[in-house]
């Protein structure tokens, strides 16, 4: 899959402004972003349900536009709706899908995948949110697809169902199947993702693996900042910002510590802390160090502030 | 995970064959059969014919061709007025549903070619019209006695229009934006079809210009072919003066109306590949 420059306009509307990425066999990228942000209309355009305003998409080199023949029997998707004949049965849904494919999995090895079993012969708009979501997975494996669109597959699952489901995409990334996943949950991102892309207003503002999206972000070392010390006190550290909030009327200060050696930083930012603080006589209250975590990025990205990832 | 999963993916490209359209357009078929029969609404469309065959028994009847009344003219014209509620109403209406649920999205995306989705409902509707048409032509021959006289001009006749309303009904789904909405609208052109298509009145009565025009519309050389296969005479100039033929003649003279209703099929057919929406995000 191979998406260069990709703008996709309704009217004066640009919901997709110059996106750009590729997904190789064996690869999962996550798309993720707020409602609107301009995902689901990308996938639609792999999927070949719009062509692009300007720009290309490509899957297995072809123009996917229109479901050519060529890459037709190799492509499949989880809808971000499920999209299935509800006055079937689980059964009959997976038959039907299976007769229709060119080199359909077995339909008792799905229903034991999806761990629907006991639940073929029920139809299926008895399921639950959940059961039909593992459905909808189970339905877009039957046809043993190469590359395969999740659009927020685990919606409506309970905990269990989830980890199950990550279980099966593992797998099934582990075969060479190429995916592209957009997803509202951060830990799912954390989990599958090889590569991921947080797109804000159409574009793409922060790309990468998931430790060099967070490398990029930084690690944070706050502490409570001492009655008697002003913030003009506070000492500089090497590649760090500071930054003090007041928190229940209690001040903090924050040093948010970038680039340099990512796996040393943290290290010699707090060094450089507690030797300040044996020099001063005081004790760092409350001394707190963490990576910054996908929702940290994904929300400055949310807030519009992506200057100060991205820098 | 069983060995299945684990083949690299280059490996099943290899093996890939799909099934042929006509198979896979068969199997849509049957389970639009299945659906059929477990919805209700679609019920509703095969009874719709019967309601209006009840009217047209109490009509006056009067021997227009030879022994044929022109009661007998009007059910043989009815006959085709089944494709066209079940068509327009039917195909309009689920797959106005079907792509609202993204139904037909689904199938889209996992690789089954649309002339198999279309093809799959046309033939569910073209076996429920002939099942019913059949039904309804065995009450009319056990209580009139009289055989139709070319039985299978009279079945084409049905079929045609069938495969015809049933592309008007697909042509519907992207003018609506949701099954009520395709319900309601769709009454609009089956109305339209109904009464130019010499059920309500004999086309005979119309003035000769109108009538002219109403023959180049997707309902009424079906209307006359069906006649014409039910009396034996070649109605297909007017009811007046009118005459028994033989097979071959009489099929000679019935070229024209099907090649209309197939110039339509055709027509339809272009439209509806360059209209139809999947997606119902689709703008």
């Amino acid at each position: 899959m191979v998406v260069r420059d990709l703008h996709q306009r309704y009217g004066d509307f640009e919901a997709v402004r110059g996106v750009s990425f590729e997904i190789r066999p064996g690869e999962l990228f996550a798309l993720l972003g707020t409602n609107g942000a301009g995902k689901t209309t990308t996938i639609e355009t792999l999927e070949g349900f719009r062509r692009p305003s300007s720009g290309s998409a490509r899957v297995f080199g072809q123009d996917p536009f229109g479901q050519p023949a060529v890459i037709r029997d190799r492509v499949n998707a989880v809808l971000q709706g499920s999209g299935l004949l509800e006055d079937l049965s689980v059964e009959e849904s997976l038959r039907l899908t299976s007769d229709l494919a060119a080199s359909p999995r077995d339909v008792d090895e799905v229903l034991r995948l999806i761990n629907l079993v006991d639940k073929r012969k029920l139809r299926i708009r008895q399921l639950s949110g959940g059961q039909k979501r593992r459905l909808d997975l189970g339905s877009a494996l039957m046809t043993r697809p190469e590359v395969l669109y999740l659009d927020e597959p685990t919606t409506g699952m309970d905990p269990e169902a989830r980890h199950e489901t990550w279980k099966i995409i593992n797998e099934l990334k582990e075969s060479g199947v190429a995916i592209l996943l957009t997803t509202h949950y951060l830990e799912e991102a954390e989990r599958l993702a090889d590569r991921l892309a947080i797109m804000h207003r159409g574009e793409i503002r922060v790309e990468g693996t998931l430790s060099g999206v967070l490398a990029g972000w930084g690690d944070r070392v706050s502490f409570l900042l001492p009655s008697d010390v002003r913030t003009a006190d506070l000492p500089d550290v090497d590649g760090a910002a500071i930054e003090v909030e007041s928190r229940d009327q209690d001040l903090w200060a924050t040093y948010t510590v970038t680039g340099g050696d990512v796996t040393a930083r943290a290290h010699h930012a707090v060094a450089a802390l507690i030797a300040w603080s044996a020099e001063q006589g005081i004790v760092l209250q409350n001394l707190q160090v963490r990576g910054a975590s996908l929702e940290d990025v994904f929300l400055q990205v949310a807030d519009g502030a992506a200057d100060l990832i991205t820098e | 995970m069983s060995t299945t999963t684990t083949r690299s993916p280059a490996a099943q490209a290899s093996a890939r064959t799909a099934p042929g359209l006509l198979k896979q357009t068969l199997r849509l078929a049957r389970t639009e059969f299945t659906l059929f029969v477990r919805y209700k609404t679609a019920l509703m469309y095969l009874v719709l014919p019967l309601v209006l065959f009840l009217p047209l028994m109490s009509t006056p009847s009067v021997e227009v061709l030879g022994e044929f009344t022109n009661r007998d003219l009007t059910f043989a014209a009815a006959l085709v007025s089944i494709g066209l509620m079940l068509g327009i109403g039917h195909a309009s209406n689920v797959f106005a549903a079907r792509r609202e649920s993204l139904v037909l999205k689904r199938l889209r995306v996992s690789g089954v070619p649309q002339l198999a989705i279309f093809g799959g409902m046309t033939l569910v509707v073209v076996l429920f019209t002939l099942a019913l048409a059949v039904l309804i032509l065995g009450a009319i021959v056990a209580l009139s006695g009289t055989m139709p006289a070319d039985p299978v001009l009279l079945m084409v006749a049905v079929l045609l229009s069938a495969v015809a309303m049933t592309l008007v009904g697909l042509l519907i789904t992207p003018l609506v934006r949701n099954a009520e909405s395709a319900q309601m609208f769709s009454v609009v052109p089956m109305m339209a079809l109904l009464l130019t298509g010499g059920v309500f009145f004999p086309l005979d009565l119309l003035p000769d210009p109108v009538r002219t025009v109403v023959q180049f519309l997707p309902v009424a050389p079906a209307s006359e072919m069906a006649q014409a296969g039910y009396s034996g005479y070649d109605v297909f100039g007017g009811y007046e003066g009118a005459e028994a033929l033989g097979t071959a003649a009489l099929w000679a003279n019935a070229l024209p109306s099907i090649g209309v209703m197939l110039a339509w099929i055709v027509i339809l057919s272009l439209l509806v590949r360059r209209y139809f929406k999947w997606d119902p995000r689709q703008p």
